[in-house]
């Protein structure tokens, strides 16, 4: 499903926080387009602003400079749940909800009968192994457990494009190098584009592209197709 | 320091939570405070009151042959004793006066000899009809019976003298005839003596100078009248004992030749009762609210629990000890206390202005130390049992990961459910009232003359477990409604929740403690208010009933007994303006047996509507069914429950009575027949009373005169229709009117401190009910903001977030609206029950103020909706900005 049109166009994209002098510019002017099938690791040191890129991305926020507009998907409305789909670096279940529920609920969110979004939740787990987890509340789970099921949430609606947020920050190297595997496999399944923000450059080097963010600054890295103003 | 630190950042950082729970403190502080000023306020005025109606205090009664000067004085030298003057009681013969060509007499009666200086030493034992205010008076209604005036000459039948004349100088009415003719050093329990029918009152000189011959003869007696110094404590019951002891203390001293006739010790021994009244229905009425004001806190402080136990298990994991955890959470317990404790005493002070008239939480310093330090004391518990208790049990338990949770798998209910303790406590609240509220039930007595006031304190465990159990089991409903009814709580919600139903309701089961809670919380709160309202509506609609029963009517004209006046004097009356209507109702005595009882004759075709008489006064038929009896079957009569049960009658049996035959003046019997039972009568007393066909009663005695004339008004003020009809009847009938009546019920010592009360209570169980419904979900909500924020991340619409917000604002809100209406009917049912001795009469039905209970529905959709969109609001937030800020 590749389209002429990139999935994710930054014009001069920034983002301050605050204002006056003790504003932080979180990320400078920054252009870069993500195509459908990237595979891109967006590496830097804590505080260099991947996080930021990726909600400007995700469309969870909004540029004080600059534009972000997602032309392969449509406007900002359309993208969740649905096209785009993210993992957060913390505990991002709902505590309320089984495995199974937090699982389904992009599809029950996107108006899915809930016949359909059993089995197709269902099935993600399967895909990933967690299974026997279903019926278990997030409480009952290890953190690992959770960001896999964080995946398996990511990847039940087929996106387009993957965003994960160190998915891998709080997890040991073992259990990291699992959720990558899956993000990736998970990816290649959908055929969505992966972006996955990362100080781990062994985990990085697994993904083909790799953006580097300093200070703010996206630096055009090997094979990146990016650039910086 | 860490505990400092810590504060600091509360204060920085966790403000609303903070100020939330303070919020709650000062509710309860405020609560409690103030039903503390009102007990105190309530019991010094009972004391105060129960003094300013008791015109003599004590009546010191010479026995055998002391000399009254001897007497004076051995009185006057007793400790405590504002003022004592002699008062001479003689009896007479027969008074006569004669006006125009005729010559009216009366029958026995009395004579006094007051001293100059009475009227001003005791104001309350004279009031002035007519002509002046000294010299020799005669009382209204043996003016009446003598048609005697100001300037008429009277004779005094004195026994083997011949009778003595003097010039009447006044008219004046005793409004204590019957303290003042009381029969001193009467035994505890003896039928109270009526007031002679025929009093005059001399000047001491004038008196000494008429019965001084026959006080040689013994038939006079001295009284001395005596004011006491009224320094005496704010409670009833220290009063009374100090009072009666006093009294008996002087008899003591007197030794033999003087007997104390109490008074003073006789209203206080009255409002001794009415202030035990008044600290049961605060423990009826205002513990359950103080209770609950403590509960919402609680629900309030713990919406910020899980926050709590993050926070304290960051704090583990830097190396808090269990010692600083625990500090931690008292220095927030402290502060949350203190932020509440402060306003909520300044809320008591504005509310005990406003509501009781005294801004003090004490009569005295003592009770006013006692009252605020309680309260304070109670606020401190309330912010400890909320935060500083959980936090306690957490730090001892605590591991980072181990943080239990409101959401969660909990399998099986709480542990009191799996004993069926809501059930039990039911059956315990079913089984007391069942006793308590069979015939013959008191909840207080306060036998006369006896020290101690005894409270059947049983009874008040019907309440009690009444409130327990239907708590825990509207917590169990809402539970097996969360958990067991996950699909037709899914359909429920569809409205609101749309296609997330499944999803909703699947999140409220897993929060079932959460929502069971809160939902509990909005059933007490509702029935709080509900049945506070109700029983205070209730009590107004039986004071109302009480007044028309006791007037008769707006304005009634009470003729003086002997008076011969017919009921064609109607037609005089219903030429005043503003009248719409006139009744005349008869009054006479009748024996049954040994028995003597009032009687009542009535013209059945009018009275139904003039006495605006209602079905549950009568057993055996309908107001308009047993007056169409009367009508019919003149003979027929209707006698009391407690007549029909003395006598073992059964409708259609002859009742031979006996009445006064108005030519021979001889009781003569007469035949009825018992068709039914009268409860209640417009004037009749509370006992024992018949009800018979006037025209009857009038052919059987030869005599129609009528006691009172019943008059309704036209919508013209009572008070101003009485004024015209004393114009008509001048000092021969006595005039009343219902507004005055109104007052006289609604100033009884119960009626004030019942209004004071609720009207704090019905306050209070509003901001409760708002608090409970609106403050508690909103702060749930809020603690849920990440929760939200991921579904929003992942992608939920506003709509669908409002479908979570609103589909557990709609299951909290109705649920326990519903429960708190069901709970409302039983609690109000059982305190009206149980607490029957302060209704006058006994209400048939429980009185509904809808306009309060619509006022409170309004209030507590419109916290839920404030609560709801507030989240909403919040939640318009970028969710990435929502998430980094938690």
């Amino acid at each position: 499903m590749s389209s002429a049109e990139p999935l994710v166009r930054c014009k001069g994209a920034a983002r301050t926080y605050g204002s006056g002098p003790s504003a932080t510019v979180a990320l400078q002017p920054t252009d870069c387009e993500i195509w459908d099938g990237a595979r891109v690791a967006l590496v830097g040191e804590s505080g260099s602003g991947k996080s930021t890129l990726i909600h400007l991305i995700a469309g969870l926020d909004d540029p004080t400079v600059g534009e972000v507009s997602w032309p392969a998907v449509g406007d900002r409305a359309a993208l969740r749940p649905g096209p785009v789909a993210i993992v957060f670096q913390g505990p991002s279940l709902l505590p309320p909800l089984n495995v199974l529920e937090n699982v389904g609920l992009p599809l029950a969110l996107a108006g899915r009968p809930q016949s359909e979004v059993q089995q197709r939740a269902g099935a993600a787990l399967s895909r990933l192994g967690l299974g026997d987890l279903a019926e278990k509340l997030p409480e009952e789970i290890s953190g690992g457990q959770a960001q896999r099921v964080a995946v398996a949430r990511a990847v039940v609606g087929e996106p387009r494009l993957i965003l994960a947020d160190e998915p891998t920050g709080q997890l040991d190297h073992e259990i990291g190098a699992v959720v990558i595997d899956e993000l990736l496999a998970a990816a290649k399944r959908c055929g969505a584009a992966l972006v996955v923000a990362t100080h781990d450059t062994e985990m990085a080097d697994r993904l083909g592209e790799t953006w580097r963010l300093r200070s703010g600054r996206l630096e055009q890295g090997a094979g990146v197709q990016a650039w910086s103003l | 320091m860490v505990a400092l630190t810590w504060i600091r950042g509360l204060l920085a950082h966790r403000r609303s939570r903070l100020l939330a729970t303070a919020a709650g403190v000062a509710v309860g502080v405020a609560l409690i405070a103030s039903i503390g000023t009102f007990l105190s306020a309530t019991t010094s005025k009972m004391t105060q009151r129960a003094i300013a109606r008791v015109p003599v205090d004590w009546q010191v009664e010479g026995q055998g042959t002391v000399i009254p000067a001897h007497l004076l004085n051995q009185v006057k030298r007793y400790p405590g004793i504002r003022e004592a003057l002699p008062v001479g009681f003689a009896d007479t013969t027969g008074l006569s006066a004669t006006t125009g060509s005729t010559v009216q007499s009366t029958g026995p009666g009395k004579v006094l000899g007051v001293p100059s200086g009475y009227r001003a030493a005791f104001p309350g034992m004279l009031r002035s009809l007519s002509g002046r205010t000294s010299g020799v008076l005669l009382a209204q209604q043996t003016a009446a019976n003598l048609h005697a005036k100001p300037g008429t000459r009277v004779k005094i039948g004195r026994p083997g003298l011949p009778p003595a004349s003097v010039r009447v100088a006044g008219v004046v009415d005793l409004p204590a005839a019957d303290s003042l003719f009381q029969r001193v050093g009467a035994p505890v329990g003896a039928q109270p003596q009526a007031p002679p029918d025929n009093v005059i009152l001399l000047p001491s000189r004038v008196f000494s100078r008429v019965e001084g011959p026959l006080a040689r003869a013994g038939s006079v007696r001295t009284q001395i009248h005596v004011k006491l110094s009224h320094s005496l404590p704010g409670s009833p019951s220290a009063a009374f004992s100090q009072v009666s002891g006093e009294a008996r203390n002087l008899e003591t001293r007197l030794a033999g030749s003087g007997l104390v006739g109490d008074n003073l010790g006789s209203a206080l021994d009255q409002a001794r009762s009415d202030a035990l009244y008044a600290q049961i229905l605060f423990l009826f009425l205002g513990l359950p609210g103080a209770v609950i004001a403590g509960l919402v806190t609680a629900s309030i402080a713990s919406a910020g629990a899980d926050r709590r136990r993050r926070d304290a298990a960051l704090l583990r994991t830097r190396g808090a000890s269990t010692r600083t955890l625990v500090r931690v959470a008292l220095g927030e317990t402290a502060l949350a206390a203190l932020l509440g404790i402060a306003p909520g005493l300044g809320i008591a002070l504005l509310i005990g202005q406003a509501a009781f008239g005294t801004a003090s939480f004490g009569a005295g310093a003592a009770a006013a130390v006692f009252w605020a330090g309680g309260a304070a004391l109670a606020g401190f518990a309330i912010a400890a049992a909320a935060i500083a208790l959980p936090a306690w049990r957490d730090a001892r338990a605590l591991t980072v990961a181990g943080q239990r949770r409101e959401v969660g798998r909990t399998t099986g209910g709480p542990w009191w459910a799996r004993y069926g303790l809501d059930f039990v406590a039911l059956a315990i609240a079913g089984f007391v009232y069942w006793q308590a509220s069979r015939n013959g039930y008191q909840l207080v007595l306060a036998p006369e003359g006896v020290p101690q006031v005894s409270v059947n304190w049983y009874a008040l465990l019907a309440p009690v477990f009444a409130w327990i159990g239907a708590g825990l089991l509207a917590y169990r409903l809402a539970d097996l409604a969360l958990v067991r009814g996950r699909g037709p709580l899914g359909r429920l919600v569809r409205p609101l929740a749309g296609e997330l139903s499944p999803t909703v309701a699947a999140t409220m089961g897993r929060q079932r403690r959460l929502l069971a809670r809160t939902v509990t919380l909005v059933a007490l709160t509702a029935a709080f208010a509900a049945s506070t309202a109700v029983f205070n509506s209730t009590y107004r609609a039986q004071a109302e009933v009480d007044a028309r029963l006791s007037n008769g009517a707006d304005v009634t004209a009470t003729e003086s007994p002997g008076a011969n006046v017919g009921p064609g004097a109607s037609a005089r009356l219903v030429g005043v303006p503003g009248v719409k209507s006139v009744e005349p109702l008869q009054h006479r005595f009748a024996y049954i047996g040994a028995d003597l009882q009032d009687l009542y004759g009535v013209r059945p075709q009018t009275i139904g509507s003039a006495g605006q008489l209602q079905n549950s006064w009568f057993l055996g038929g309908s107001a308009s069914q047993l007056m169409d009896t009367l009508a019919r079957k003149p003979s027929s009569v209707l006698v009391s429950a407690e007549t029909v049960k003395d006598f073992q009658l059964h409708p259609g049996d002859l009742l031979r009575l006996r009445l006064q035959n108005s030519r021979s003046k001889q009781f003569m019997t007469v035949p009825f027949h018992y068709v039914g039972v009268a409860k209640e009568f417009p004037t009749a007393p509370k006992d024992s009373f018949f009800v018979a066909n006037a025209g009857y009663v009038a052919k059987q005695t030869g005599s129609d005169a009528v006691g009172s004339f019943l008059i309704q008004t036209d919508g013209t003020s009572p008070a101003t229709v009485a004024q015209r009809v004393r114009g008509v009847v001048g000092t021969g009938a006595q005039v009343t009117d219902i507004v005055n009546q109104r007052k006289i019920v609604g100033s009884n010592l119960t009626a004030v401190e019942l209004s004071g009360l609720t009207k704090v209570e019905l306050g209070f169980a509003l901001a409760l009910a708002a608090a409970a419904s609106g403050l508690a979900l909103g702060l749930s909500f809020a603690e849920r903001r990440r929760t939200f924020a991921i579904a929003r991340a992942l992608g939920a619409k506003a709509r669908q977030l409002g479908g979570f917000v609103w589909s557990e604002s709609a299951f909290v809100t109705g649920v326990g609206l519903v429960l708190g209406a069901a709970m409302a009917v039983g609690i109000s049912e059982m305190l009206v029950k149980v607490l029957t001795g302060v209704f006058d009469p006994p209400p048939d039905v429980l009185s509904v103020p809808w306009g309060y209970l619509a006022g409170l529905l309004a209030l507590v959709l419109a916290a839920v909706a404030a609560a709801g969109a507030a989240t909403l609001h919040a939640l318009r937030r970028p969710a990435i900005e929502e998430l980094r800020d938690l």
